[in-house]
């Protein structure tokens, strides 16, 4: 074979093993790894497992946040406006967690319809409102 | 009036980059591209200066003064206030932009002929996209008229930092850096200049944009590590990979440059990766700014000026890639390479990056494909995603880099190193597993892939041609490739620290009273009161902690600040940095009367990381200067 046509051989298996091995690894990684946004509303209704990792959203709700005294678990309320859905977590909240503020969590629902969060998510500007919650304001009006 | 200098300045530099670059192709050589490319970067610095002036005078009837500044923020970040957002921030990009074209012109000796006639055209053209983006849809100068409020909404608190004053500048002139591999790729095709002379022209810009990039990248992580306040260094945001890509592209362009330029191979590859890294920059500020992706950057959200990056995008995208498809190096290849050579090698590399840099891009633009094609439902792609792809493409690479500088071009000769090699990172894997173990007192399986894939690179790195015999030759040997050896020392830091830190990294939450002492991680650590202190535009609660660790006895203070006049929170978080371990606390919520809730955290090895992109930093630097020095 001319060393010409090889050397074009190998590039082009090199380039098709490694996109292979790109694309097994992206699917497998999306399959496992896509977390659904629900507004209350869509939570209402819904055949979540307990075991699915899911975000969810909303304004917080004024009046609706309830703090233990000695320990970092909090409850509080989000509303799309039309339902609300009671979220439980533990731990140190963000800076620009607060009352009528748009917020997004994660987190399993678990069989009562509580919505177990893992993780409240911050933003760096108080202006700033999460587009699927600010998405669900939008719809409201 | 002033302000409207600052406009018109704007204005001739819009006329002139399009005389420039329009006349570059028109009049062949006649046109007097020194004076213009000075011009030009004075015209558009003469409109930075006045946006500057404007923010140090309190001028709020410039509404992007006033949006961003208010009269108690400290001068100092008055002054960096200026490319605190978006408008700001363009005219430094375009800034700098200007300045790679001025620094281009200065060192290029091809003077007057075709090629060089064309990488200003293209530079130009592309300039005065920018400035034709910046003047329709975000001009800095608007007025608020004609009555301006009495003071300004502020800068956000967040970017009020040492950090953050100097991370836009450099990430951004990194960015734009890409401007200069993408002009002379064009200018290549379509003046026909030869490959060796344009890849040897191309390759200390690149460099140097990589160099730049990497430094604003790692100064990113670092603003995020600290003032964020909850300890991460690395988020998988939007923004943060609107970055990241563009930075794996570079490094990809780096090194077929090297065989493009040496072998006179990877031509057409080259020429289409310096293509693809300057798109995607161009999508990173298209991603960033128009505000269709979650991000925590909140970045001017608005769909006009996103419609308008998309525009530019594709003009030169599409365009470039039609030159391509009509300009093509049709050059037959005059050397010819094996598997087992240097050649093999950087190809491998270059797949390996680029294909890491498409996944990267598809999970970050997946939420918006996924959202077209099930109406509206929306999604997010998450950090495990992105872990998910990353280690066995580091892994890969990893394994590569540490033969890489063994081979040689053609083919290579004798595996004998290969004995060598692995005994010596074994060696090395060993006396990082006792030092770990004396450190931490105890073994974490999981980071000790990383940790072999550290020595693999240091002993493929330093080690290299290392002799106690000939001393001096290995000497020698250094410093003919400091800039190589440096920058591939940082990525095995670099990996040894990601490696270390998730895997060793402790946190506590809990909530603790004035006099309160607990242990962590066989610390005490006390808390020895709360205080009210003021600053120049914050009121904040300072938690003073001692700490006794190992018979060293420290204090450290944590603060929760209010930012007036806005009324935002922060945290401020107190960090005891070491080269082994960082401590580091943050302050959460008030309970009742003194107490509040603390975050501590043990992050050991993060400094390695910063560490080791400094060294890529400063090892890409060097080379670039290097290669500059040979042109001129």
């Amino acid at each position: 074979m001319n060393p010409l046509r090889k050397q074009r051989i190998y590039a082009l298996i090199a380039i098709i093993v490694g996109s292979i091995l790109a694309v097994y690894l992206v699917v497998s990684a999306l399959s496992k790894n896509l977390n659904l946004f629900y507004s209350p509303t869509d939570l209402l209704n819904n055949d979540l497992s307990p075991e699915t990792l899911i975000r969810a959203g909303g304004m917080v709700r004024e009046g609706s946040i309830k703090r233990s005294d000695a320990s970092l678990s909090i409850e509080f309320v989000v509303t799309d406006f039309k339902n609300d859905l009671k979220i439980k977590y533990s731990g140190i909240l963000p800076d620009l967690f607060s009352e009528e503020a748009g917020v997004v969590v994660q987190g399993y629902l678990d069989e009562e319809g509580t919505f177990r969060a893992i993780e409240v998510l911050a933003k760096h500007d108080e202006n700033y409102m999460p587009p699927e919650v600010a998405k669900l304001m939008e719809e409201a009006e | 009036m002033i302000p409207e200098i600052g406009h018109i300045f704007l204005i001739s530099s819009l006329v002139l980059s399009l005389v420039g670059g329009l006349g570059s192709f028109i009049f062949n050589n006649k046109l007097p591209i020194r004076k213009i490319a000075f011009v030009l970067c004075l015209l558009v610095f003469g409109a930075f200066f006045i946006l500057i002036y404007s923010f140090v005078i309190d001028d709020f009837s410039v509404a992007y003064v006033a949006q961003n500044s208010n009269i108690n923020l400290p001068i100092y970040y008055k002054f960096a206030a200026t490319w605190g957002a978006h408008e700001g921030s363009l005219i430094l990009w375009i800034l700098s932009m200007n300045v790679w074209l001025l620094a281009f012109i200065s060192f290029d000796k091809t003077r007057n002929t075709d090629f060089s006639n064309f990488v200003f055209g293209v530079c130009c053209l592309v300039i005065f996209s920018f400035l034709l983006f910046t003047i329709f849809t975000s001009n800095p100068f608007e007025r608020i008229l004609p009555i301006p409020p009495l003071n300004g909404a502020d800068l956000n608190p967040s970017l009020q930092d040492f950090a953050f004053t100097v991370h836009p500048p450099l990430l951004y002139f990194g960015y734009s850096g890409l401007l200069l591999p993408f002009a002379i790729s064009i200018s290549a095709m379509l003046s026909g200049q030869p490959n060796k002379d344009w890849a040897s022209s191309s390759r200390p810009w690149t460099l140097l944009a990589c160099s730049f990039l990497t430094i604003g990248i790692g100064l990113g992580s670092w603003w995020a590590y600290y003032e964020l306040g909850w300890g991460g260094w690395w988020f998988w945001d939007p923004v943060e990979n609107a970055a990241f890509v563009p930075w794996l592209l570079t490094v990809a362009l780096v090194h077929s440059l090297i065989v493009t330029e040496d072998r006179n191979l990877f031509v057409n590859w080259s020429l289409l990766l310096s293509i693809f890294a300057f798109a995607a920059s161009l999508l990173g500020t298209f991603l960033v700014r128009s505000g269709i992706l979650t991000s925590v950057h909140a970045f001017a959200l608005d769909p006009e000026r996103g419609l308008f990056i998309l525009g530019i995008f594709s003009f030169f995208v599409l365009g470039s890639l039609m030159i391509f498809a009509f300009k093509n190096s049709t050059e037959n290849a005059t050397s010819f390479y094996s598997l087992n050579s240097k050649e093999f090698g950087l190809l491998l590399n270059n797949v390996l990056l680029v294909v890491l840099a498409v996944s990267i891009l598809f999970g970050t633009l997946y939420p918006l494909i996924y959202e077209a094609y099930t109406g509206g439902k929306q999604i997010s792609v998450g950090a495990p995603y992105f872990e998910f792809i990353i280690f066995p493409f580091s892994i890969l690479l990893g394994l590569l880099q540490g033969i890489a500088l063994y081979l040689s071009w053609g083919s290579t000769k004798s595996f004998n190193f290969m004995t060598k090699l692995i005994l010596e990172s074994a060696s090395i894997f060993l006396l990082t597993l006792v030092l770990l173990f004396v450190l931490f007192d105890e073994l974490i399986p999981a980071s000790f892939f990383t940790i072999f894939i550290f020595s693999w690179l240091i002993v493929g790195s330093i080690f290299i041609n290392l002799s106690f015999k000939s001393f001096n030759r290995y000497l020698d040997f250094i410093n003919r490739r400091i800039g190589v050896l440096l920058s591939h020392t940082g990525m095995a830091l670099l990996v040894l620290g990601v490696g270390v830190v998730s895997s060793y990294s402790d946190e506590m939450e809990l909530i603790m009273d004035k006099g309160e002492k607990i242990e962590f991680l066989s610390r005490d650590v006390e808390l020895l009161d709360i205080k009210d202190i003021n600053g120049p535009n914050f009121i904040s609660k300072t938690a003073n902690f001692k700490i006794l660790e190992n018979s060293r006895t420290f204090n450290l203070q944590t603060e929760k600040r209010t930012y007036f006049p806005s009324g935002q929170v922060t945290t401020e978080a107190a960090i005891d940095t070491g080269i082994f371990r960082d401590f580091y606390i943050s302050m959460g919520d008030n309970f009742k009367g003194d107490s509040w809730s603390f975050k501590l955290q043990s992050k050991p090895f993060i400094r390695w990381i910063w560490l080791g992109a400094l060294l890529i930093t400063l090892g890409t630097f060097i080379s670039s200067i290097k290669y500059l020095r040979r042109q001129s």
